[in-house]
């Protein structure tokens, strides 16, 4: 072959690896839906175009597989950013799966969260993630259901909850008062710990199990109560890989009057219930006899910068981030994460996002949940909190199904929260 | 020379595939079984593992949660997969004899039906049968409302949960093995069965007395072949249930995965994987057994 009809071939391919080695390629891991998949894209497409060396691609898995897809691609294959709950922070970290943040995005999370959210992606003091979405738990009712069946408003206390959880339950037409959610760690384990909060009680304190105290003797007779009396029906509860499934169906169709849940299902109830969405109110989850205030659990999730990136993908995704989660790189002052989040109905946890948002937070469905904010304990972030939060999730499970008893569960899970954390910490 | 020559013969011809196996098998079994007796974050270098004896086994054959879960997981692993080849075995072999009829109407529809299951991806599968087996909407429960039945909970109580997903585990492969049952009775010649007609045999007595014991060697495969895919179960339980409700389908490829990844528990991770090697070389070679005691009686 002629050297002219080479020359120009050689010279484009040359040209073409130049470019491809001055773009760092940074992945991002998600358990986000696919339209909320989509904003993420738009926003990386955003910021490339400031950043035309850094490539942004997105991955989406269920979330029952994130956990496992970190750690199990960590290496080469690892995703350079993945969004975490921050309940699996420490072990990520005592295995070096996760890279500390650098000083400009410490100072610039020091600055704009609160002390405690910024605390939940810190471990040993070092900040390893920036903080994004914060959620909290409240009970959610259908308002139809509730006139239908004469009570006025939302229950305040136990005994006004289960009274009411009675009313509205009819067994002839598949209506449960109460939803319990089953086969989901957080779908069964947050709600448990927000009654167990808003009865005084606490699931870990200083890293020691509480699930001894008589709070949480009281919540598990309160489950115990439920499920014997029919007033929640476990086989309506059953939850998918992609926290779908019969619980929220049973909800959405009207066949379920009350049910504990997190802010972030909000796009899921509007999804399914259309018009019928404003019969949904939100409320303080009701005090228990042991309680003083109505309390709630909440907890944050982060995106986390992987070690096995090189240094250079390692600062893009950080640059990435920094910008991602920044003050006006989204719509009205407030950050791009921060519009993905809202768009699903999830609280932003950036001070200067909270402010910018305050209309939107102040809507019906979400005032509910942010009321309830302040008063919120932190879900307990410690060294086998995975394996704690699993036992837990078994061990309510098998109250809801019959297999043990209130007294039963209690002491089956405090000697297993034991053994599990003190085995985590050796 | 040509002595020597011969005698090396064989370890050539043998040598790569026996280092194929060895690398890929052997030494991965090798390191499975050593780091069952350490403690290992599987995230972290081989060197960090400290050693702790039996400590693992006896953690999940105890009474706390690692215990509980193991022996919960493994109870529902055998009843799966003793469930799948009770079932798949025999009806594959009922469904061959019907698709080996060539003279039977829909003989070939039959064929395509059975054989469709098998080629469609588990995740679609799943995915399908989860709204299927839904207790409120799904069609099932509706069909069996025309008929009378009431609703079923299907995967929504631990009572049903592990049988609807032997009966979803059933619909899928009965394709195959309906294949290997048909490739067994082809096998058998057609003078034997005419020879037994002239005998006086019915139809009977001749698949009892020649079909039967004539695809012994077809049914031993059948069975090893679905107990190997019945414990690696996985697909419908990550998908649908999540090990859930109550741990009542948690397998335990699921509750491996969960403690050796997830949890990154290695050591604890490789003891449930040693104890199930074990359980399924024991099971095996009782097939096994099982099928010479048959033959030699």
């Amino acid at each position: 072959m002629k050297t002219w009809k080479v020359l120009p071939v050689l010279l484009l391919s040359c040209a073409a690896g130049a470019v491809s080695a001055q773009t760092t390629e940074v992945s991002y891991l998600t358990h986000w839906s696919p339209e909320t998949v989509a904003l993420l894209d738009a926003a990386a497409a955003r910021f490339s175009e400031q950043h035309p060396d850094i490539a942004i691609t997105v991955r989406a898995v269920p979330f029952g597989d994130l956990l496992t897809t970190i750690r199990s691609s960590a290496g080469q294959g690892a995703p350079t950013i993945s969004g975490i709950y921050d309940l699996w922070l420490p072990e990520l970290v005592r295995d070096g799966l996760v890279a500390p943040a650098p000083d400009s995005v410490v100072a610039d999370v020091a600055a704009g969260w609160p002390a405690g959210i910024a605390a939940a992606a810190q471990v040993g003091g070092t900040l390893y993630g920036i903080p994004n979405e914060v959620n909290v738990y409240a009970l959610n009712y259908n308002k139809a259901l509730f006139a239908a069946a004469g009570i006025d408003a939302p229950p305040a206390t136990w005994d006004e909850f289960t009274a009411a959880a009675a009313a509205l339950t009819d067994a002839s037409t598949g209506q449960q008062g109460f939803g319990l959610i089953n086969s989901w760690a957080a779908g069964v384990v947050h709600p448990f710990a927000s009654f167990l909060a808003s009865n005084g009680g606490a699931l870990i304190t200083d890293g020691v199990p509480m699930l001894d105290s008589v709070a949480a003797g009281e919540t598990f007779a309160l489950y115990e109560s439920l499920v014997t009396n029919g007033w929640a029906v476990p086989a309506m509860g059953t939850a998918d890989a992609n926290t779908t499934g019969p619980f929220l169906d049973n909800f959405v169709s009207g066949k379920t009057g009350m049910i504990v849940m997190a802010n972030w299902w909000e796009s899921a109830l509007r999804a399914g219930m259309g018009d019928g969405f404003d019969q949904i109110g939100t409320a303080p989850i009701p005090i228990g006899p042991s309680g003083e205030v109505a309390s709630s659990i909440s907890y944050t999730w982060q995106t986390v910068v992987s070690t096995s990136a090189t240094p250079e993908e390692q600062a893009a995704a950080w640059e990435f981030l920094a910008w991602l989660n920044g003050e006006g790189t989204g719509a009205s002052d407030a950050s791009a994460m921060s519009d993905i989040l809202m768009s699903m109905g999830i609280l932003p946890s950036r001070t200067s996002d909270v402010t910018a948002n305050q209309d939107v937070l102040g809507r019906d469905f979400l005032s509910g949940y942010v009321s309830v904010l302040e008063n919120a304990r932190a879900f307990p972030i410690v060294l086998g909190g995975q394996e704690f939060s699993e036992a837990l999730q078994q061990t309510i499970e098998s109250l809801e199904y019959g297999q043990i008893t209130a007294v039963e569960a209690q002491a089956s899970i405090q000697a297993d929260a034991v053994s599990i954390l003190e085995r985590a910490a050796n | 020379m040509m002595r020597r020559t011969r005698s090396l013969a064989p370890a050539v011809m043998i040598g790569p595939a026996a280092g194929f196996i060895g690398l890929f098998i052997l030494v991965p079994t090798a390191l499975t079984i050593w780091l069952s007796f350490h403690d290992w974050s599987a995230q972290t270098p081989f060197g960090t593992a400290e050693w702790v004896g039996l400590r693992n086994y006896q953690d999940i054959f105890g009474e706390l949660s690692v215990g509980r879960d193991f022996k919960m997981a493994l109870r529902n692993t055998a009843v799966y997969t003793m469930l799948s080849v009770v079932i798949i075995v025999p009806l594959s072999v009922v469904l061959g004899l019907i698709v080996h009829q060539r003279d039977v109407a829909g003989g070939q529809i039959l064929r395509t039906v059975l054989f469709a299951s098998y080629m469609v991806p588990m995740i679609a599968v799943a995915l399908v049968w989860s709204k299927l087996y839904s207790p409120t909407e799904g069609p099932l429960n509706q069909m069996l409302g025309w008929v009378g039945i009431g609703p079923q909970t299907w995967l929504s109580a631990p009572q049903t949960a592990l049988y609807s997903l032997v009966l979803l585990n059933v619909w899928q492969q009965i394709g195959y093995f309906t294949v290997l049952a048909v490739a067994g009775l082809t096998q058998i010649p057609a003078t034997l069965h005419e020879a037994a007609r002239i005998d006086g045999a019915g139809p009977v007595q001749g698949f009892f007395g020649v079909t039967l014991p004539l695809m012994r060697r077809t049914l031993l495969f059948s069975a090893v072949i679905a107990i190997i895919n019945a414990v690696q179960v996985f697909e419908p339980v990550a998908l649908i249930t999540q090990g859930g409700p109550a741990g009542s389908t948690s397998v335990l490829t699921w509750h491996i995965r969960r403690v050796g990844i997830e949890r990154s528990q290695g050591g604890l991770g490789s003891a449930m994987a040693v104890t199930l090697m074990l359980a399924l070389i024991v099971t095996v070679t009782a097939v096994f057994a099982l099928n010479r005691r048959g033959a030699r009686e």
